[in-house]
C-alpha cells in the first residue's frame, strides 16, 4: 500500500470514529472539554519526543491524567467546568511549548503535534485509530441507552438509581481516546474540528440520536477523504483541509436547518 | 392482617452534609393513599422525596420504603421531576423518554425488547399521549412534557409513586387530567406522594397531608390539617381564609432548587 | 547570582521591555479576565485567541512583522462579532465555537503551509517573541491595553448588571448586544496585545488563571481586580526573572511566554491546595 493509499484509510477510520465520539461531545457538550484536551496533550507528545518515545503514546498518557485533573478541578466551588478546562488547556500547552523550548534541537517539530501528518501515519497509527473505532462502537451499542439517559436527563439519571459517575468517565475516555489517535494525523488542535463539526452538523439535521449517529459517521468520513483528496489537488496542508471540509458541513448543515426552519414555520401559519 | 406501610419515617431528620434538610419527620403512608407535601420553598419537599429515592440520608430517626432500605425499593418507586431543567432542542423521542424508565429492569449490556415497548405503549395510552410517542420531546407542550414524564414514571409499573409539583404551570385540562389519573392509580392501590403548593388540588385528591417548613410542622387527614393556624406555622402569614377556605396569598411559582448544586452552563 | 537579580536583570534595556509588557499585559487581562470569569466567556475568549491566528499569518504574509498587529486586530474584531452574533442568536453553543475556532486555525494553517519553511514561521506566531519586544511594539500594547481597558471601566456597571442577572439586565434595557459586544472587543484587543509578545494562546491563560486566583481567594467583587492584577503582575515579574536566570545562569532557553504561565498555574495550584485545606479545616470546626 502506497502512503497516500495509507493516508485514506486512516482518513477514512479516522472519520467514522470521529462522528461516533463527536455526537457523545456534542450532546454531553463537552466541546470546550475536548478543545482543552487536545491542548494539554500536546506536552505529552513533546516529553515523548524528547525521551525518544512515540508521541501517541505520550499523548495518552497524558490525556489520562487530564481527565482526572479536569473532573477533580471542575468540581471544586467558584471554580466549576469552564475554568477547570481553560486551566488545564493554557498549562497544557505551556507545558509543551516550555519543553519544547527548552529543546531546540528536537527531531520533531511544533507543527506534528498541531497540525498532524496525515501522509506520513505508521500502520501502528491505522492500527491504533481502528481499534478505538471498535471499542466506541461497542460502547455505543452495549450502554448507549445509558448514556441517552445520563445524557438527557442526569438528575432523572441518578434518581433511577444509576451512578452517572461511570458513565463519565466512560464518555470522557472515549473522547481522549479519540483525541490522542487523531493526533499524529491531523494534530491535536484540528482535530477538534474533525470531532465536532460533523456529529455538530448532524445535530442540525437530524430530530433524534438514531438518526444523528449515522449521519455524524458519513459526515466525518466525507470530511476526511474529501479533506485529504483537497490537500492533494491544491497543495496545502491535509490537517488543515480535512479540517475545513468538515467545517464546511457544518456551515451547510446550518443553511440547510434555517432554510428548513423557515419554511416549517410558513406551512403551518 | 395489615401490610407494612409503603413509607415508613420515624423522628427521622434528613441532612445533605453540612447543611440540615428537614427534622422531626413521623409519617406512615399506606397503598392506596395519596398524600400531599405542602410547604414554602426550601421547607424540604424536595428532600423528602430524595430521601426516599436514597439519595439524601436519614442523619438521626428511621426511614423504611417497602418495608426496607430505599435503595433496596427503588425498582418499585417511579418518580417524576420537574421538567425545566430539560434541554429543549435535546434529539429524543417521547417514546424513547418514557423507555429510559424500563432501563433499569432491562439491564446493563441489553436491549429492550418486545415487553418492554409494550409497557411504553401501555403508558403512553394510560396519559393520552399514544399519537405523540415519535415526536421530539422538546416539540411537545409543557402540560404533555409533564404528562410524558408521569408516563416515564409509570411504564416500570410502581408500587409508590412520587411527584414533584407537577401542576406547576398546567392548564385547566391538563390539571383535570392528572387528579385522574392520580386518583386511579390511588384506586388501584399505588401509593402517591406529591408536592405541590396548590390547596385546591390538595382538598381535590388527596387524603393526607404533611406540612413541612424545615421541620413536620403537622401531618394529617387533610380538612383536619390544612386549617389556618397550621398553614400559618408552615408558611407565615401568607396564609388566609377566604369564603371559609385557607387558601396562600403568595403562592410561589417556579422551580427552586434547594440544593445549591452550581449548574453546569452549556458553553 | 545572589538576591541582586530579582531586580538587577531588569537593567538591561530588552528586560526592562519585557517587564514593562508583562506588567500592562498583567493590568488588562487582569480587569477584563474577572469579568470573562463571571460570565463564564472562557470558551468563547480561546474562540477568539484561535481567531486571531489566520490574522497573524495573513499580516505577516503581507507585510512582514510589521504587518502582524493589522492582521491580528482585523482577525480579532471580526472574531468579536461574529462569537457575539452566535451567541445572541442562539448558535453560541459550545459546539460552533469550537468549530469556529479550529477553522479559523486551520485557514492560518492552509494559508501558511502554502509557504517555503512555514514551520519557523508558525512557531513565531503561536508562541510571541517576549524578549524582542521593541519600543514600538511596546507602544502598541500600551495603546491596546490601556483602550481595552477603558471599554471596561465605561461600561463597568453594565458589565457587572449583565454578569449578575441576564434578564434583569435585559429587561432595564441594558444587557443586550453592545455590553456583551463591548467585553468580547475588549477580550479580543488583549488577545491582540499579547499576541505578539507571548503568543496568543498564552495571553488566554493570562485571562483565565488570574481571575480565577481571584474567585479562590474571595467572594467580594471589587477584590476580584487587585488579586487578579496582582497575580498576574507577580507571575509576569516571577516568570521572567526565572527565565532569565536559566539562560544565563545555566545556558537553558526557556519560552519566556511559557515560563510566565507556569508560574501563575504554580500559583493557582497553590492558592487552591490552600483554599481547599481551608474549607476542610473549616467543616471539622463546625463539627
Amino acid at each position: 500500500m502506497g502512503f497516500f493509499e495509507l493516508a485514506l484509510l486512516e482518513a477514512l477510520l479516522l472519520g467514522a470514529l470521529c462522528g461516533v465520539v463527536g455526537t457523545i461531545v456534542v450532546l454531553r457538550r463537552r466541546a470546550f472539554f475536548t478543545t482543552a484536551l487536545t491542548h494539554a496533550t500536546y506536552p505529552g507528545g513533546v516529553a515523548a519526543a524528547i525521551l525518544g518515545l512515540d508521541i501517541v503514546a505520550g499523548a495518552a498518557v497524558a490525556s489520562v491524567g487530564l481527565v482526572l485533573i479536569m473532573t477533580v478541578l471542575g468540581r471544586v466551588r467558584r471554580q466549576g467546568p469552564q475554568v477547570a478546562a481553560g486551566i488545564v488547556l493554557t498549562s497544557g500547552f505551556a507545558l509543551g511549548t516550555m519543553l519544547q523550548s527548552l529543546n531546540p534541537s528536537l527531531p520533531v517539530q511544533a507543527d506534528t503535534f498541531l497540525v498532524g501528518s496525515i501522509l506520513t501515519v505508521s500502520v501502528t497509527d491505522i492500527v491504533l485509530t481502528g481499534v478505538v473505532l471498535v471499542v466506541a462502537v461497542a460502547a455505543v451499542a452495549l450502554v448507549g441507552k445509558e448514556l441517552l439517559f445520563s445524557t438527557f436527563d442526569p438528575s432523572g439519571f441518578r434518581a433511577a438509581g444509576f451512578r452517572p459517575g461511570s458513565i463519565d468517565l466512560l464518555a470522557l475516555g472515549l473522547i481522549a481516546a479519540t483525541v490522542v489517535v487523531a493526533m499524529p494525523a491531523v494534530g491535536s488542535i484540528l482535530s477538534i474540528s474533525l470531532i465536532v463539526a460533523p456529529a455538530a452538523a448532524a445535530r442540525l439535521v437530524t430530530d433524534s440520536v438514531s438518526r444523528m449517529l449515522p449521519v455524524a459517521v458519513v459526515v466525518g468520513i466525507a470530511s476526511g477523504v474529501l479533506g485529504l483528496l483537497a490537500s492533494r489537488a491544491f497543495s496545502v496542508a491535509a490537517g488543515g483541509a480535512i479540517t475545513l471540509v468538515a467545517a464546511g458541513f457544518f456551515v451547510l448543515a446550518l443553511i440547510v436547518s434555517q432554510v428548513l426552519g423557515r419554511s416549517r414555520v410558513r406551512a403551518r401559519a | 392482617m395489615p401490610s407494612a406501610p409503603v413509607l415508613s419515617f420515624a423522628d427521622a431528620t434528613l441532612a445533605y452534609p453540612g447543611a440540615i434538610g428537614l427534622s422531626g419527620l413521623t409519617l406512615d403512608i399506606e397503598a392506596g393513599q395519596a398524600v400531599a407535601l405542602v410547604g414554602p420553598n426550601g421547607a424540604g419537599k424536595s428532600t423528602l422525596l430524595k430521601a426516599v429515592l436514597g439519595q439524601v440520608p436519614a442523619t438521626s430517626g428511621r426511614l423504611a420504603v417497602l418495608g426496607g432500605t430505599p435503595a433496596a425499593a427503588l425498582d418499585r418507586i417511579g418518580y417524576m421531576p420537574q421538567t425545566d431543567e430539560l434541554d429543549p432542542e435535546f434529539p429524543v423521542t417521547l417514546r424513547q423518554v418514557v423507555m429510559m424508565g424500563r432501563y433499569r429492569s432491562v439491564g446493563w449490556l441489553r436491549w429492550p425488547g418486545r415487553a418492554d415497548r409494550e409497557a411504553v405503549d401501555a403508558a403512553l395510552t394510560r396519559v393520552g399521549l399514544t399519537d405523540l410517542a415519535g415526536t421530539r420531546f422538546g416539540r411537545l407542550s409543557g402540560g404533555q412534557r409533564q404528562r410524558g414524564m408521569l408516563a416515564r414514571a409509570l411504564v416500570s409499573d410502581p408500587r409508590l409513586l412520587l411527584l414533584d409539583e407537577p401542576f406547576n404551570g398546567l392548564d385547566q385540562v391538563n390539571r383535570d387530567a392528572l387528579l385522574g389519573t392520580i386518583a386511579e392509580l390511588t384506586a388501584s392501590g399505588v401509593a402517591v406522594v406529591v408536592s405541590t403548593h396548590d390547596l385546591e388540588l390538595v382538598r381535590a385528591v388527596c387524603d393526607r397531608v404533611v406540612l413541612l417548613n424545615g421541620r413536620m410542622v403537622a401531618e394529617g387527614p387533610v380538612d383536619a390539617t390544612l386549617t389556618l393556624p397550621l398553614l400559618e406555622q408552615a408558611f407565615g402569614s401568607t396564609a388566609a381564609t377566604v369564603d371559609g377556605a385557607t387558601v396562600l396569598s403568595h403562592p410561589d411559582h417556579g422551580h427552586h432548587p434547594e440544593h445549591g448544586h452550581p449548574a453546569e452552563r452549556g458553553h | 547570582m545572589g538576591i541582586e537579580v530579582l531586580w538587577e536583570a531588569f537593567q538591561l534595556p530588552f528586560m526592562a521591555r519585557s517587564l514593562a509588557t508583562v506588567l500592562l499585559l498583567a493590568v488588562a487581562s487582569g480587569v477584563i479576565g474577572v469579568f470573562v470569569n463571571l460570565r463564564g466567556l472562557e470558551f468563547v475568549s480561546d474562540g477568539l485567541v484561535h481567531a486571531v491566528f489566520p490574522g497573524l499569518v495573513i499580516g505577516f504574509a503581507v507585510a512582514s512583522t510589521g504587518g502582524l498587529i493589522w492582521g491580528a486586530f482585523a482577525a480579532a474584531l471580526i472574531g468579536a462579532v461574529l462569537l457575539t452574533v452566535a451567541e445572541r442568536r442562539g448558535l453560541g453553543s459550545d459546539a460552533t465555537i469550537a468549530v469556529v475556532l479550529t477553522s479559523m486555525f486551520g485557514i492560518g494553517i492552509v494559508i501558511v503551509s502554502r509557504q517555503q519553511g512555514y514551520v519557523a514561521q508558525l512557531e513565531q506566531l503561536l508562541f510571541g517573541r517576549l524578549l524582542t519586544v521593541t519600543d514600538a511594539q511596546l507602544a502598541q500594547i500600551a495603546v491596546l491595553s490601556a483602550i481595552a481597558v477603558l471599554l471596561i471601566a465605561a461600561t463597568g456597571k453594565e458589565q457587572l448588571f449583565r454578569a449578575f442577572d441576564r434578564h434583569g439586565a435585559r429587561a432595564a434595557g441594558r444587557g443586550g448586544f453592545g455590553v456583551e459586544l463591548v467585553l468580547n472587543v475588549a477580550v479580543a484587543l488583549v488577545v491582540v496585545a499579547g499576541a505578539q509578545a507571548i503568543g496568543s494562546l498564552l495571553v488566554l491563560a493570562l485571562l483565565i488563571v488570574p481571575a480565577a486566583i481571584g474567585r479562590l481567594v474571595t467572594r467580594r467583587f471589587a477584590v476580584l481586580f487587585p488579586i487578579a492584577v496582582l497575580s498576574a503582575a507577580l507571575a509576569g515579574w516571577a516568570g521572567l526573572v526565572i527565565g532569565f536566570t536559566a539562560s544565563v545562569g545555566a545556558g537553558l532557553t526557556p519560552s519566556p511566554g511559557a515560563t510566565v504561565v507556569l508560574v501563575l498555574v504554580a500559583l493557582y495550584v497553590v492558592v487552591l491546595l490552600g483554599s481547599l485545606a481551608a474549607t476542610r479545616m473549616r467543616r471539622a470546626a463546625v463539627r
